[in-house]
């Protein structure tokens, strides 16, 4: 990317941005390589899975018409080939964390700096007022080419087509880019850098939502170009391999840019545009250490709240014209009849709710993982210091995170059903047996968010363990049946063991199995949480 | 307030490890009730360390620590009540103003004297309403002193409380602490400022690499330091003065020497024939007891 602001150098850009990549490129390198994994995998596991042109017709009329699939993947152009079975599985999904890895990294490198003070060291320094920024885009970028590189070298060499992968890889490209620039501009608006992440994550989450409402809803063709994954979409890898969409991907992250640099020039260091407030002289609700971890997650708590309504409200109207798409394809009918259950809107419904149960063990994940961040940053010892117990201040944490999750599930859960319902034209689908299916999926979340807090509370140093139960249960619920996995596998999940409370016996005992395993995560974490030493930076 | 006669604090022998690195190497520590017991030592001597197995955020690998006739690690809630802590970062809630940061850390330890919290807000010239991150380091500063000081506890944990005060505020913090320590409560200060040190504390203890080096009153210190002689006199001396230290003679024959406390008067029959015409005989300050201690010769006073 060119320097936006060039009468003015950027001084001091070149020195910083090579030890900024020096310290980052650990951070950076997993990113860049799980996203080649999972398109190079693709390729891989077509031709062991579908190995003859039967399995590939067989995938094609049920995965790749199954409106919940193109929620998640986008639109299925072509299962025959391995590399549009690829485009399929690994386009929206890398594009979505390559968005991701260059929204963490322009925000770690910029406002996470100014927070920390860090920045304030190197302001002081010979650097020009822009040459942070100028920075952490830059980093961004290289990140981004990086991984568009890897990504077309790793997946050519596992057998993709070059053409194909290059389309493809450059979408990944072309979305680091431009979510760069959401960053870059989040960075600027937003008062803090938590917040700052949050938004630019919140935006990047409604496009792609947005886009997977589109996709699978019967909207005309250009709807699609609505939106920013809309536009990497066209690019319709292995069938069309159309670049041009490309450069408005392009054009769109340099006008953000450019729009990041003209905000920063009117904003003080370390503050937002919104100027802070001045708070309450006394503490209300916050004067107790429920309500301070209530407090402290209020903001995210209501984003996330919308977020649900709004998720249970689109994919609600999906719901609803399930009849036309089976009337339509009726293989897909068999499949989503099969999952068993009395009606086919029913089975579609229990399927979303699985992803949005994703949705909301990520959103818990990130609450657990909130109590290492403020333990890092020394809030938690003069907390522990006064008469707070340990156990009282893990289970402040964790109540917010089993209570958010729950209410988010039932809002999204209860918005979802009663717009399904509204819209169900046969009165097959029953409103109660939506909403109940919404709260017996609630403890499937529990037990991935309950693994969070025995990890935050017993061996911190392996956090990231929390966020592979959430990418392992996504892969095993929502990719692994594409993949024909064994049983045993597949139960690894704990949205398999749900109930299907439209049947005529629910397996009730699933959802034993799954509260004991909530009851030894958050036994392991407590307990660790009270044996171990209080980190520090 | 009563005191039981035990100590506040009694550490011995001390240790905790951070992977192969000992923070704290067979640390002891006493500390006696009503006392103000200074803590001292260098960057990275184990201070913070030593603070917070009292506070019971650290399990310590070895030694046994007693603090205020409890286990810091297991009666936790108990022992909390009965203290207040201040730490030399502090890092306060982002979206928090610093009165509700005081009325938390307040409200969770279960004492919070109204009238102090006023009094101490309106001493330290705090402005309540700021959240957490406008305030600069000495403001954060003043947030954590104004909720401990307003607790009321038998012991102040105090770990370098007034890093990023300004003078007055420094000047402020003394009064109020020698009316905490005139109240009869327990002090332990960790801290860099040696006049603070020197007007505030009864005893001193100086850590070094995980060990208490040296601890004592401020006179049994300087007691074991040698004392400081500035002289100009009229002959250059010829031969060594061998019951001088550290001697230094510049072209003015000003005469800078050190001399241990019990030979000050051999140290005089040995000048006097130089005749001076100056001399200046000063104690040893908290200062040149800590260069002694931080310098590499430390081995030789203890």
């Amino acid at each position: 990317m060119t320097p936006p602001v060039r009468t003015s150098p950027l001084t001091g850009t070149r020195p910083l941005l090579k030890v900024s990549l020096h310290q980052d490129a650990r951070l950076i390198a997993p990113w860049v390589v799980l996203i080649s994994v999972l398109s190079a995998s693709s390729i891989l596991a077509y031709a062991w899975v579908f190995p003859d042109a039967d399995d590939r017709r067989a995938l094609a009329a049920t995965l790749g018409a199954n409106p919940a699939l193109s929620l998640v993947f986008g639109p299925a152009r072509d299962l025959s080939i391995a590399d549009g079975f690829n485009a399929w599985r690994a386009g929206q999904l890398g594009a979505f964390f390559a968005g991701l890895m260059a929204i963490l990294i322009v925000v770690r490198n910029s406002r996470a700096n100014e927070d920390s003070g860090q920045a304030e060291l190197i302001a002081s320094g010979v650097i020009a007022r822009h040459s942070r920024l100028a920075v952490a885009v830059f980093m961004a970028a290289i990140a981004a080419v990086a991984l568009g590189v890897f990504c077309f070298v790793v997946t050519v060499l596992c057998g993709g087509g070059v053409t194909p992968t290059l389309i493809l890889s450059a979408t990944f490209t072309a979305s680091a880019l431009m979510f760069a620039g959401v960053a870059a501009v989040t960075s600027q608006l937003a008062s803090e850098a938590r917040a700052a992440s949050s938004m630019a994550v919140g935006t990047l989450g409604v496009c792609y939502v947005l886009r997977g409402y589109i996709d699978s809803s019967d909207y005309p063709d250009w709807v699609t170009w609505l939106t920013p994954l809309g536009w990497l979409e066209e690019t319709r890898p292995a069938t069309e391999n159309d670049p041009w969409p490309l450069l408005l991907a392009l054009a769109f992250a340099i006008l953000l840019v450019l729009a990041a640099f003209a905000l920063q020039g009117h904003r003080d260091f370390g503050q937002g545009m919104v100027a802070t407030r001045p708070g309450r002289a006394r503490a209300g609700l916050s004067g107790n250490a429920w309500g301070l971890a209530f407090r402290l997650h209020r903001g995210l708590l209501a984003a996330w709240l919308v977020g649900f309504a709004g998720l249970g409200l689109l994919f609600g109207n999906i719901a609803g014209s399930i009849g036309e798409l089976i009337a339509e394809n009726p293989a897909i009918g068999a499949v989503l009849a099969a999952s068993g259950g009395s009606s086919l809107t029913f089975a579609f419904v229990s399927t979303i709710l699985q992803i949005i149960a994703i949705i909301a063990a990520a959103m818990g994940v990130q609450i657990v993982l909130r109590i290492h961040a403020e333990e890092m940053d020394v809030r938690v010892d003069p907390l522990l210091a006064t008469a707070l117990r340990r156990p009282t201040y893990l289970a402040t944490n964790a109540l917010v995170a089993f209570g958010a999750t729950a209410v988010g599930m039932l809002v999204a859960g209860i918005a979802l059903t009663l717009v399904a319902w509204l819209q169900d034209n046969d009165g097959s689908f029953s409103l109660v047996e939506g909403i109940g299916q919404a709260i017996v999926t609630i403890p499937g979340v529990w037990v991935l968010v309950a693994l969070a807090i025995a990890v935050v509370g017993a061996a911190p140093a392996k956090r990231l363990a929390a966020w592979a139960g959430v990418i392992l249960t996504f892969g095993l619920t929502i990719l692994g049946p594409t993949f024909n996995l064994w049983d045993w596998v597949l139960d690894i999940s704990p949205l398999r063991h749900l109930p299907n409370v439209s049947s005529l016996s629910p397996e009730w005992s699933g959802l034993l199995s799954l509260a004991g395993f909530i009851v030894v995560f958050t036994t392991i974490g407590f307990a660790g949480f009270r044996r171990r030493d209080i980190a520090r930076t | 307030m009563t005191h039981s006669p035990e100590p506040a604090i009694v550490i011995e022998g001390l240790t905790k490890r951070f992977g192969s690195f000992p923070a704290l190497d067979g640390l002891d520590l006493t500390v006696a009730p009503g006392e103000v017991h200074g803590f001292l030592g260098p960057n990275g001597a184990g201070k913070s360390t030593t603070i917070r197995v009292l506070l019971g955020l650290l399990r310590p690998n070895a030694g046994t620590v007693r603090l205020l006739g409890g286990d810091p690690w297991r009666d936790v809630v108990a022992l909390h009540r009965r203290l207040a802590y201040v730490p030399g970062d502090v890092v306060l809630w982002p979206g928090l103003s610093g009165g509700e940061a005081i009325d938390l850390l307040g409200n969770l330890r279960g004492s919070l004297d109204e009238r102090r919290r006023a009094h101490l807000i309106e001493r330290f010239e705090l402005d309540p309403t700021k959240k957490g991150r406008q305030y600069s380091k000495g403001n954060r500063q003043k947030v954590a002193i104004v909720a401990a000081l307003a607790a009321d506890v038998e012991l102040l944990i105090l770990d370098e409380p007034t890093s990023g005060l300004d003078p007055l505020m420094e000047a402020v913090f003394q009064d109020e602490i020698a009316k905490e320590k005139a109240q009869g409560r327990t002090i332990l200060l960790s801290s860099h400022i040696m006049s603070e040190v020197e007007a505030l504390a009864d005893r001193v203890s100086i850590i070094r690499a995980g060990r208490v080096v040296q601890t004592g009153t401020l006179d049994d210190l300087r007691g074991q330091t040698r004392l400081t002689i500035s002289a100009t006199l009229s002959h250059v001396p010829h031969e060594r003065l061998d019951v001088l230290h550290d001697v230094h003679v510049d072209e003015h024959r000003r005469l800078t020497a050190t001399v241990e406390p019990a030979r000050i008067n051999d140290a005089m029959a040995a000048l006097t024939p130089l005749g001076m015409t100056a001399l200046t005989v000063s104690p040893a300050s908290l200062e040149d007891l800590f260069l002694r201690q931080y310098g590499d010769t430390g081995g030789e006073a203890r």
